[in-house]
C-alpha cells in the first residue's frame, strides 16, 4: 500500500484493526491443505513448499490502475507487433529503431522462424510484466517484460477466495474488483488461437516447481494437462493421447516449458520433456503454441531498453509508462556514463532472469567494480544499467508486526483479439528489509492485489 | 461420457482408488485385531499380516499399532498415504478440490503424527478417509474419472478379500459390479466371465486383463 493515505487505505487499516488475527493462520492451512506450492531445488534435493503469503494486500485505486491498464495494453500490442515484424519484414531493423545486432545475437531470437507468422498473428498470449512505483516520481515504471513463460497468477487466484472466507468483512465494506475472470480470458485467448482441436496446457511434469500453477490453470481453464509423452505428432497434426488409445486432435498448446525444450528435434535434442514434432506442426499451422516460440527476444534485458521506441514506431504514440532509466553500454555515450556512474547503478545480465545476474553498484567493493567495468568493456552487449529504482515499501504482516518490505508488481495481460490486462496480479514482496530483489525463486512473497472499483 | 483422460492420469486415478481402499481396509483389520490382541489373541495381528506377505513383530497391542502403521514393511500406511497423494498430485485436475485437498491433509496428518500413535489417530485417519470418499461422490452426474476411481477401490476390495482368505461370494459380487464398470468405460471390449470356481489368480488376472482393455497406450 502506498505511504499515501486515503479512504480505502483508512477502511482497510480500521477493518485489520478489529481482526482475529490467530485466522492469519488459516491461510497457511489452506496453502497447505490444498498443496499451493512453489518448489525448490536445493543442493539436489526437491522441496515441496507453499509461497510465503502476507495478508496485507497491495491496494490499487481505480484511477492509478486505468493507467496501468492503459499503459501496458499499448506496451503488449506494440510488443507484439514488434515480434510479428522482426520475424517477418524486419521493418524495424531496416528502418534502424533497434540494431541488427540487437537482435541476432538475443538469446531468444530464433532465426530458424524467421518468414512464419503463427495463427492471428498474435504471440504474446499471456505476458507479466513487472512493474515498480517509484517514490521520487511516483509513476509506476516497467522493469521487466516477461513473454516467455511467466508465472504466477494463480496464487493470487487460490488465495482470494480463501481470503472472502476468513475476513468476509473486507469485502463487505470495500468494492474490490473481482478477479475470477482470469481463466476466461486464458480460454477465450486460447480459443481465439486455436487451429482446431482442444486445448492443453503442456508441463515439464509433478517435479516442477510451478506444477501447482499448471495443474490449477489446466483445471480452471478446462484444458488437459499433458506431458510430453501424452502428445504425440502425426503428418505435422498434434494429438492429445486418450486413454482408449483414441488420437484427439489438439489446437492450442499452452506451454509451461521453454523453447529450448519444446522440441528435440527443433532445438535441444536432449530435451526428455519436450514433444518431437510439435514445432512441425506449429510451422505447419495446424496448432497455436503459446507464448509463441520466439518471444525470448522480446524480453532480453537489452531490447527493454527499445520498447519505448517500438510503441512510437508501431503505434504513432507516446509510452504512457515509462521503462526504469536504463544504459546500454553498446553505445559509447551510455557506456561513459556507466563506468562514471557505476556505483550508484543496478547492472543486469541480459541473459539472466528470476533475480539472478542482478548486481548493485552500492553493495560492491572497488575491485568487484572495476572487475565488472572490464567484463562489460569486452561484451557490452551482455549487460544493461539502471539507475536504482527507490520503489515504495508495502507493510507487511511478519512475525506478528506490521514492518516495510520492498514489493513489485507483476501484472498479466492476455491478448486474443486484443490485449486485456488483469484486475489483479501478483505483488513479490522481499522476506529481508532493504532486499530489492522479490523474486520467488529468491525467498520472496506473494500478496494479494485489490485493485478498487471506482 | 466424453471426458478425455490420459493413459497416464487414467492410471494415476486407479490406483488413487485401490491405495485409498487398502488404507481403510487395512486399517479397519489393524482396529479388529488391537481388540482381539487385548482380549483374546495375541498373535492375531501377525497372522493378518502374514496373509499380506509381511512378518509383522509386537511386544503388545499398542505396540502391533505402531507397527502396522510406521514399520519398515511395504504395507505400513506412511507407504501407501505417500502412493495414494502421489497418484491425487498427478491426477489433480480430474479429482475434486476438497478431495484432493483432503488426501494432503491425510499425508500431513501422519507426517506430523509423530512416531506414537494411539486407536484415536486410526479413527481419525478413517474418518477422514470416509470424507474423501464422500467428496469423490458428491457429483451428480459420474465421468470417467469417477469410473476409474471406482474401480480400482473395487478391484482392491477383491483383492484384499481373497488375500486374507475370506468367502468368495462377496468377491463374485464384486466382481459384477467391476464388469459393469468395465463395460461403461469399455463398451466395445468383449471379456470371458468370471466363474465361481475361478481362484484368487485367475479372479485378478481376468481383471488385469479388463484393466488392459480399457486403459490402453497409443
Amino acid at each position: 500500500m502506498s505511504n499515501e493515505k486515503n479512504s480505502v487505505s483508512e477502511i482497510f487499516w480500521e477493518t485489520f484493526s478489529n481482526q482475529d488475527r490467530q485466522k492469519i493462520k488459516e491461510f497457511q492451512k489452506y496453502m497447505d491443505k490444498f498443496a499451493v506450492n512453489f518448489n525448490l531445488y536445493k543442493d539436489g534435493n526437491f522441496i515441496e513448499r507453499s509461497l510465503p503469503f502476507d495478508v496485507i494486500p497491495r491496494i490499487i485505486e481505480t484511477k492509478e490502475f486505468d493507467i496501468i491498464d492503459r499503459g501496458l495494453s499499448q506496451r503488449i500490442k506494440a510488443l507484439n507487433l514488434f515480434l510479428e515484424d522482426l520475424y517477418t519484414t524486419k521493418n524495424i531493423v531496416k528502418d534502424n529503431i533497434v540494431p541488427e545486432e540487437f537482435i541476432y545475437q538475443a538469446k531468444g531470437y530464433l532465426k530458424e522462424l524467421h518468414g512464419f507468422s503463427p495463427s492471428k498473428k498474435i504471440r504474446t498470449h499471456i505476458n507479466g510484466i513487472d512493474l515498480v512505483k517509484d517514490t521520487v516520481s511516483d509513476k509506476w515504471v516497467i522493469l521487466e517484460d516477461n513473454l516467455r513463460v511467466p508465472s504466477g497468477a494463480s496464487y493470487p487466484l487460490s488465495i482470494r477466495d480463501t481470503y472472502r472466507k476468513i475476513y468476509p468483512s473486507f469485502f463487505e465494506k470495500l468494492k474490490i474488483k473481482p478477479i475470477k475472470e482470469y481463466p476466461s480470458m486464458l480460454r477465450e485467448s486460447m480459443n481465439y488461437v486455436n487451429c482446431g482441436g482442444i486445448n492443453v496446457v503442456l508441463t515439464p511434469g509433478r517435479f516442477n516447481s510451478a506444477y501447482y500453477e499448471h495443474a490449477y490453470l489446466a483445471k480452471k481453464i478446462g484444458a488437459q494437462l499433458v506431458r510430453n509423452d501424452e502428445l504425440v505428432v502425426k503428418n505435422k497434426v498434434l494429438f492429445f493421447k486418450n486413454y482408449d488409445g483414441r488420437l484427439v486432435r489438439v489446437g492450442a498448446v499452452y506451454r509451461r516449458l521453454d523453447d529450448e525444450f519444446l522440441d528435440p528435434k527443433f532445438f535441444n535434442e536432449e530435451s526428455l520433456i519436450g514433444v518431437p514434432g510439435i514445432m512441425e506442426a506449429y510451422l505447419a499451422g495446424n496448432v497455436a503454441i503459446m507464448n509463441a516460440p520466439g518471444n525470448g527476444v522480446a524480453d532480453d534485458k537489452g531490447i527493454y531498453y527499445f520498447v519505448p521506441k517500438m510503441i512510437k514506431y508501431y503505434l504513432g504514440e507516446e509510452p504512457l509508462l515509462d521503462n526504469a532509466p536504463t544504459y546500454l553500454p553498446y553505445f559509447e555515450e551510455d557506456k561513459k556514463y556507466i563506468f562514471d556512474n557505476i556505483e550508484k547503478l543496478v547492472i543486469k545480465d541480459v541473459a539472466e532472469a528470476g533475480g539472478y545476474g542482478v548486481m548493485f553498484g552500492h553493495a560492491m567493493t572497488k575491485i568487484q567494480l572495476e572487475d565488472l567495468k572490464t567484463i562489460i568493456k569486452a561484451n557490452p552487449r551482455r549487460f544493461i544499467a539502471q539507475e536504482l529504482i527507490e520503489f515504495y515499501d508495502e507493510e507487511c504482516y511478519l512475525n506478528d508486526e506490521i514492518v516495510p518490505r520492498k514489493a513489485d508488481f507483476r501484472a498479466y495481460v492476455v491478448m486474443s483479439d486484443e490485449p486485456k490486462v488483469w484486475k489483479c496480479g501478483l505483488t513479490r514482496y522481499a522476506m529481508e528489509s532493504g532486499n530489492y530483489l522479490v523474486n520467488s525463486s529468491q525467498g520472496g512473497g506473494f500478496k494479494d492485489t485489490w485493485v478498487m472499483e471506482a | 461420457m466424453e471426458q478425455l483422460l490420459t493413459a497416464n492420469v487414467a492410471t494415476n486415478l486407479y490406483w488413487f482408488g485401490r491405495y485409498l481402499e487398502r488404507i481403510e481396509a487395512i486399517l479397519l483389520e489393524v482396529v479388529y485385531s488391537f481388540d482381539k490382541i487385548i482380549d483374546t489373541d495375541k498373535d492375531c495381528g501377525k497372522e493378518m499380516y502374514e496373509k499380506l506377505g509381511v512378518n509383522l513383530e509386537y511386544s503388545n497391542a499398542k505396540n502391533f499399532l505402531n507397527e502396522a502403521v510406521f514399520g519398515n514393511h511395504h504395507a505400513n500406511l506412511h507407504t501407501l498415504i505417500n502412493f495414494a497423494k502421489e497418484n491425487a498430485i498427478i491426477s489433480r485436475t480430474n479429482l475434486d478440490t476438497e478431495a484432493f485437498g483432503s488426501v494432503v491433509e491425510l499425508a500431513n496428518l501422519l507426517k506430523q503424527s509423530g512416531l506414537e500413535i494411539d486407536c484415536r489417530f486410526v479413527d481419525n485417519v478413517l474418518s477422514l478417509i470416509s470424507e474423501i470418499w464422500g467428496e469423490l461422490t458428491r457429483k451428480q452426474h459420474r465421468q470417467a474419472s469417477d469410473y476409474f476411481i471406482r474401480l480400482g477401490k473395487l478391484v482392491e476390495k477383491v483383492d484384499f478379500h481373497l488375500r486374507l482368505g475370506k468367502d468368495k461370494e462377496f468377491s463374485l459380487v464384486v466382481m459384477e459390479e467391476i464388469d459393469k464398470i468395465v463395460t461403461i468405460l469399455a463398451p466395445n471390449s468383449k471379456f470371458s466371465p468370471h466363474d465361481k470356481n475361478d481362484s484368487h489368480e485367475v479372479i485378478m488376472n481376468s481383471i488385469n486383463a479388463k484393466i488392459n482393455k480399457i486403459i490402453v497406450e497409443a
